[in-house]
């Protein structure tokens, strides 16, 4: 146990000391006087203890902030004169149909009406008078087949077109 | 074959960057400024700019003093504005002294012990709020980011008797109102 010394570090000594300016006369000193490296350790403990608290406060408040952080880009961007190539191509993809829609002649909406609006051409040469008449053939076959094995609902329940005879119709209606 | 100026370091990735430098700039500023809501502004420009600037870093400090110069930087620039002043009238918010220190980290010691801890760290907390601007960032850079003094005076661009002129004003004023006289 180091003996008590009956002087002590002047306050501007200390503070020295605690700011990092420390003489080795005052270094000497604190090896010797228990008193005086007391004051300076209560002084580190209560800074060390707010620092703890202040920077665990700092990261709580950073780790609830949802600001996302500016992010560099993801890819390289093109060198200039790339960029303004790819500019003049898109420029001129998206103006050249709009200046000719703009300037075309006459003549050009006649032929443009006629492609457009043209009566569709007409059939193949596979589609001919006797192939169409075999095709008719076919679907009149296919007409009576269906036809044939359908009964009709009004026949298979013996139904008739005409008055119920249990309800016959009435008279004031049959006179108008 | 072009030489690359400066080695590939922690500031070309910015997500590290916010990651590492971010609370402690947070706090810095914030018990700075006394306004956490200004510190949240002053911290998110000064890490887009230290990113931004990333190749004007050479080395010759840490990247956590060349961070805190650029907020100090940033600071006194948006203190210039017509805008903070308008605002700083209007509306500044405080730091909860007791909400920080509640944040005290539990050690295992007894509940009396982390009461006096909370009460100490609150009773510092508003003896700092006493000092000048000028005496609190300065002791704010020595005692709570452990900057050199010869650091803090070229990051604010004082000659060293200043800074210790403010530091040892800013010391007897804290340890006086501490109390006991530490």
């Amino acid at each position: 146990m180091t003996p008590e010394l009956s002087t002590h570090l002047s306050e501007e000594a200390i503070d020295d000391v605690l700011i990092g300016l420390g003489s080795p006369e005052s270094d000497a000193h604190l090896a010797a006087c228990s008193h005086c490296r007391g004051q300076l350790e209560q002084f580190r403990s209560e800074m060390n203890l707010f620092n703890q608290a202040s920077l665990a406060w700092s990261k709580a408040k950073s780790a609830t902030i949802l600001r996302a952080a500016p992010r560099p880009k993801a890819r390289p961007a093109l060198p200039a004169p790339a960029g303004w190539v790819l500019a003049a191509a898109a420029l001129l993809a998206i103006g050249l149909p709009v200046w000719n829609h703009a300037h075309r002649s006459p003549a050009g909406d006649a032929s443009d009406y006629a492609s457009t609006y043209a009566p569709a051409p007409a059939s193949p040469a596979g589609d001919s008078e006797a192939q169409i008449a075999e095709d008719n053939d076919l679907l009149r076959s296919v007409n009576a087949a269906l036809n044939s094995n359908e009964v009709s609902p009004i026949s298979e329940y013996h139904l008739s077109d005409g008055p119920h005879p249990r309800h016959p119709a009435r008279p004031e209606l049959r006179n108008r | 074959m072009v030489e690359r100026a400066r080695p590939i370091s922690e500031l070309d990735d910015i997500d590290a960057l916010v990651r590492t430098y971010r609370p402690r700039l947070l706090r810095f500023v914030a018990y700075s400024t006394g306004d956490p809501d200004l510190a949240e502004t002053i911290v998110q420009d000064t890490l887009l700019r230290a990113y931004n600037g990333r190749e004007r870093f050479r080395g010759e400090c840490s990247v956590a003093t060349w961070l805190t110069g650029i907020a100090i930087h940033v600071l006194r620039d948006h203190q210039r504005t017509e805008r903070y002043r308008f605002w700083k009238k209007v509306k500044s918010t405080a730091i909860d002294v007791h909400e920080m220190a509640s944040f005290i980290p539990a050690d295992g010691s007894s509940p009396e012990v982390q009461l006096l801890a909370k009460e100490k760290v609150k009773h510092l907390a508003q003896v700092l709020e006493t000092l000048s601007q000028n005496q609190r960032t300065i002791f704010l850079m020595r005692f709570s980011e452990e900057m050199p003094v010869a650091d803090i005076g070229k990051v604010l661009g004082m000659q060293i008797p200043t800074v210790r002129t403010h530091l040892h004003r800013a010391l007897k004023a804290v340890r006086s109102q501490l109390g006991a006289k530490i």
